[in-house]
């Protein structure tokens, strides 16, 4: 055994427990919270991998925007990350949040969201910029039936 | 060394602190320190010497005596140390006052005399010292004027009405046995019928409860404390009260002796029966009345008359283990309650006088030392396990609940629930929570405030895991008035119901605290934030608006509030009022108009004429 | 004196696998009459490593020592505390010592959650206070009532006795302070309906808002602790302890389920609400118990 297969047994155990323990924390003011409680409760049972819901920051290691950014929120957004103690992830959530960022010619979401004077279209290398995961994106179907 | 030589130093002392004061200055501070360092000094070299000696013959015909055995001993010595470090403490807290020569005149006065009560041999000179402290302590809780004096004034009437009582059991003793000193006249009430005995216990009692503040005769306390000069609060609450629980256990122990006290009365209407429900009403009500206030040191002497209860209830309960804790929660509640009003003195001193516990908080960070003083003050005082105050409530506890009286055990349980909530408030209100803005710079306590904080921070923690230092002192107390001695052992009592091993406690709590901070140090280190970095769901703390204060207990508060209206304290009032009313209308008699007082002066003729002719007494 | 130090030592690590065992169970049980799968039952250990590698924030010395003082009190019960008939400290004191250090674990959390300096941890702690008031009230008369009966201090003697004399719940005069303890147990627990002092909705879990990491990890296992405890001072006093730790598991796992179908359902109390149930009829059956068992016994 050499010196890199002892570090990664050794850390196992921290990637299994991330793995499988996530607490959240929600932007609850995005609209796509209507989304979460379908997800957390019997319909798709997030608690079966270990995801629950916490009540504030500092108990939390991922952190769910749900919902597209807008300038105002902005401020409550960067805060609430800070809050979060090492190591922590974020997960956009929801159709609006995918349609800030992409850059496509979409008739509805393109001008709901991304033309919206107030909306935040810089998400990715604002909260993202930092860690190396890419985003994941859940969305569910009603949501993107609508949206279509 | 002998006890008069011993008085002369104090009260002398006290007169040398005034007069260097006046003559030179700054000499005060060290003739006070001098004063009362050597009094704490002389008292323990007289450790275990019993004494009694007369020092003035042909007083009104009686001779008037000192006393020293065991209890005199075990008074003393918390009183003159108590009153040293009072005094420690009170060398920065009165700094720049004015008439802190009559300050310190009177701290010592005070102290002098208490050391007079205990080591009176005779009734007389106990009265003489008695109000010796009785006006010395107006003088004092009056010091800062304005809503003190109201205050004084309350503590001064019913301490005069004491010391009346006090002086009406004396006249019937001495008309019945010509004859004051104590030794003589317990001999003789071994023999006195048991009508009599019930009398002398209840005119003393009357003496005594109002000096410990037993309810119903407890209304001065919370004023006089409040408005006192903090340092002499401490002195007030830890052992000038408690002057009260020595008469009473002189009077029920030593002058009418254990075997009458415990057979006065007959079944639910014993004496000590009573007392002892007297006490558990003195526990319950005023701890939930303490939850309700909002100032630090009402808060606290609201607590105190609480505490006494409990001392009540031990001593009369009549038995070795209930005598034994009773004292020992004396001198328990000594240590703690000086400790909690040096630590609120320290906080007034540095944020200019304010007692208000609406407004304080967050000083944790600001003062240390002073937090901690307050931390093990109310571990004490609530009993947690390993301070000395566990010690005592469990030995009051135990002989409840083995002699079979639950309902007094549970009064004095549900107490300490009480008194878990109110000083849970006292502490997060001043200590703990977010620091307002106006409190940014306050300064940590001087060296002189630090001092008598740590040390009665450590008497606390020795005295709780090593509690057979006093328990044998105690225990030699007990044997002397004729109940049987205890087990004691160096860390706890052994008795065949039960045995509290403190060490163990001690042990186990403390390899359990040092694993646990291993297994804490081995987690991920912690990063550390200011105070006001806290959650505020994404916004930045408002400054002085993210703290709670205000009616800590709210819902508790709405439901118990109507239940605890301090009933007897408007009952005073309203007899005060009706005798001044009665007085005004009296006055009137007296109307100025020459014509009234003929019609007097002839109606009084008329009728001593009447009263010739018809009754011929002349 | 080998055995002693033996139970010493393993009294407070079985009391912690029991404690997270009922942590996991509970989740699993919840999440099963939810009609969904649940988390496995390892989950609480899972979440305590991950906890442990997790970084958080700290607010002073206090909001340290505050967590661990109040866990030493946890374990330090644990060891008065009779579990099948392992009682290392039994001599030590008796039921009025386990009544004050019961009291070391909220006062160690309320000076740890106060120096967070958030108001939600001080409501949170208020609540708890004035919860832990309402409950004492009974549980302080059942007690009573029971060392009355059985003219002792000491649980093992009452464990003991009901060797002799049967069950105590099922006794007359102490069948009335069995059933007020059990209708008390959901609020020494802190189950629904009475978790009012850790509502995550109202008062963003109350004293442990500002928990993160470690000290959530410690809240965890002091929170294992604390149903270990309630539920092993229930089975001893009235359910007859046991002979072997086997048996003594299943009664407390009896209990605990009853406890969490309890739970299940019910929405949560106001603390008025609690409190004026806590002193009504609970407090009013152990009364009348605490009188019966006077009467009866003088």
């Amino acid at each position: 055994m050499d010196r890199n297969q002892i570090t990664k047994w050794i850390k196992a155990p921290a990637k299994m427990a991330n793995k499988y323990s996530l607490h959240a924390i929600y932007f609850c003011t995005g609209c796509g919270i209507i989304e979460v409680p379908p997800v957390i409760t019997a319909r798709w049972d997030a608690e079966r991998f270990g995801v629950i819901p916490v009540a504030t920051p500092r108990q939390a290691n991922l952190f769910l925007i749900t919902g597209y950014v807008s300038v105002k929120t902005l401020r409550a957004i960067i805060r609430t990350y800070e809050q979060m103690p090492e190591p922590k992830y974020t997960v956009g959530f929801g159709s609006t949040h995918l349609w800030t960022l992409i850059d496509k010619d979409m008739a509805n979401g393109y001008i709901r969201y991304r033309e919206n004077y107030n909306s935040y279209r810089r998400n990715q290398e604002l909260v993202l910029g930092e860690l190396e995961w890419p985003p994941l994106f859940l969305v569910s179907d009603e949501s993107q039936g609508n949206e279509q | 060394m002998s006890l008069e030589l011993l008085l002369i130093i104090a009260f002398g002392g006290a007169l040398l602190t005034y007069l260097g004061g006046k003559l030179f200055g700054k000499i005060r501070h060290f003739l006070a320190v001098a004063v009362s360092l050597a009094l704490v000094v002389l008292v323990a070299c007289l450790y275990g010497r019993s004494m009694e000696r007369t020092y003035y013959w042909g007083f009104l015909g009686l001779n008037l005596v000192l006393r020293l055995n065991m209890f005199s001993w075990f008074f003393a010595i918390a009183i003159s140390s108590l009153g040293m470090l009072s005094v420690i403490f009170s060398l920065s807290y009165m700094k720049d006052r004015e008439r802190t020569d009559f300050y310190y005149l009177m701290l010592l006065v005070v102290n002098a005399a208490m050391l007079g009560i205990v080591f009176s041999g005779d009734l007389v000179s106990l009265f003489i010292f008695w109000e010796i402290m009785s006006w010395s302590t107006f003088l004092l809780i009056s010091y800062n004027r304005g809503p003190a004096l109201a205050a004084a004034m309350k503590y001064i009437i019913m301490s005069i009405v004491g010391s009346m009582s006090l002086l009406i059991g004396m006249l019937s003793l001495y008309t019945r046995y010509a004859t004051l000193n104590i030794s003589e006249i317990s001999t003789s009430l071994a023999s006195a019928d048991s009508g009599y005995i019930l009398f002398i216990l209840i005119v003393f009692s009357i003496a005594f409860g109002i000096k410990n503040a037993v309810m119903p005769l407890h209304t001065w306390l919370p004023d006089s404390y409040a408005e006192a000069p903090s340092p002499f609060t401490a002195v007030l609450s830890g052992m000038l009260t408690r002057m009260g629980i020595y008469g009473f256990v002189l009077i029920m122990y030593v002058i009418v002796g254990a075997v009458s006290t415990l057979n006065c009365g007959s079944g639910i209407l014993k004496f000590n029966y009573i007392l002892a429900w007297l006490g558990a009403i003195t526990i319950v009500i005023p701890t939930f009345i303490a939850m309700l206030q909002n100032d630090a040191k009402q808060l606290l002497a609201w607590h105190g008359i609480g505490q006494g209860g409990y001392m009540i209830l031990g001593i009369a309960f009549g038995t070795s283990l209930g005598l034994a804790g009773g004292i020992f929660h004396t001198l328990n509640h000594a240590i703690y309650i000086v400790l909690l009003f040096m630590s609120v003195a320290a906080v007034q001193y540095r944020t200019s006088g304010e007692r208000d516990l609406n407004s304080l908080g967050g000083l944790i960070k600001k003062m240390p030392v002073a937090f901690i003083g307050g931390l093990l003050g109310i571990c004490g005082l609530i009993g947690v396990p390993l301070t000395n105050g566990f010690v005592s409530k469990w030995l009051i506890y135990k002989t409840l609940i083995v002699e079979g009286y639950p309902f007094l055990a549970f009064a004095a349980l549900i107490g300490t629930w009480g008194t878990i909530l109110s000083v849970y408030k006292f502490l997060h209100n001043m200590f703990l929570g977010q620091l307002p803005e106006k409190y940014r710079d306050v300064e940590k306590s001087p060296l002189s405030m630090q001092l008598p904080i740590i040390v009665l921070s450590l008497a606390i923690l020795v005295f709780g895991i090593l509690p057979g230092i006093p328990l044998k002192v105690i225990d030699t107390i007990g044997t002397s008035f004729g109940f049987e001695s205890l087990n004691i052992t160096l860390w706890g009592i052994t008795s065949e119901s039960g045995t509290l091993n403190t060490i163990n406690i001690f042990s186990a709590v403390l390899v359990a605290a040092v694993l646990f901070w291993l297994l804490f140090r081995f987690g991920a280190k912690s990063v550390p934030v200011a105070q006001d970095d806290s959650y505020a769901a994404g916004a930045y703390t408002p400054a002085d608006k993210y703290h709670y204060t205000v009616e800590f207990y709210n819902p508790l508060y709405r439901m118990i509030k109507p239940f605890l209206r301090d009933v007897i304290d408007e009952f005073y009032y309203w007899i005060a009022s009706s005798v001044r009313s009665l007085a005004g209308s009296v006055r009137h008699i007296y109307s100025g108009d020459v014509g009234y007082y003929v019609m007097y002066i002839i109606l009084f003729l008329a009728l001593l004429i009447f009263v010739q002719t018809r009754w011929k007494i002349w | 004196m080998v055995t002693k130090i033996i139970h010493i030592i393993f009294s407070p690590i079985l009391a912690l696998v029991v404690g997270i065992f009922f942590l996991g169970l509970a989740r699993k049980i919840m999440a099963r009459i939810h009609w969904r799968y649940g988390p496995p039952l390892v989950q609480p250990v899972i979440d305590m490593i991950r906890l442990f590698y997790q970084k958080s924030v700290s607010h002073g010395r206090m909001f340290d020592l505050g967590i661990i003082l109040s866990l030493a009190g946890s374990i330090v019960v644990v060891l008065f505390l009779p579990f099948g008939q392992i009682c290392p400290l039994a001599g030590s004191g008796g039921l009025l010592v386990i009544l004050y250090i019961m009291l070391l674990a909220p006062l160690g959390l309320a000076l740890s959650g106060g120096q967070g300096a958030n108001p939600n941890i001080s409501i949170g702690i208020s609540r708890k206070l004035i919860l832990s008031l309402g409950y004492e009230v009974p549980l302080l008369l059942v007690l009573l009532a029971v060392m009355t009966c059985y003219k002792t201090i000491s649980i093992v003697e009452v464990v003991n006795a009901q060797d002799n004399t049967g069950w105590s719940i099922t006794s007359w005069p102490l069948f009335l302070s069995g059933l007020s303890y059990f209708l008390i147990l959901p609020a020494i627990l802190g189950i629904r309906p009475f978790d009012v002092s850790s509502a995550p909705q109202e008062i963003s879990s109350g004293p442990m808002a500002e928990y993160g990491g470690k000290y959530l990890a410690i809240a965890t296992i002091e929170h294992a602790f604390v149903l270990f405890i309630s539920i092993a001072l229930f089975v001893n006093l009235f359910l007859g302890g046991a002979a072997n730790p086997a048996i003594f598991f299943v009664k407390m796992l009896v209990v605990f389920v009853l406890g969490l179908c309890i739970n299940a359902v019910f929405p949560r109390f106001k603390i008025e609400q609690a409190i004026r149930y806590l002193w009504k009829w609970p407090t009013l059956l152990a009364f009348l118990g605490l009188i019966m068992t006077l009467v009866i016994r003088s």
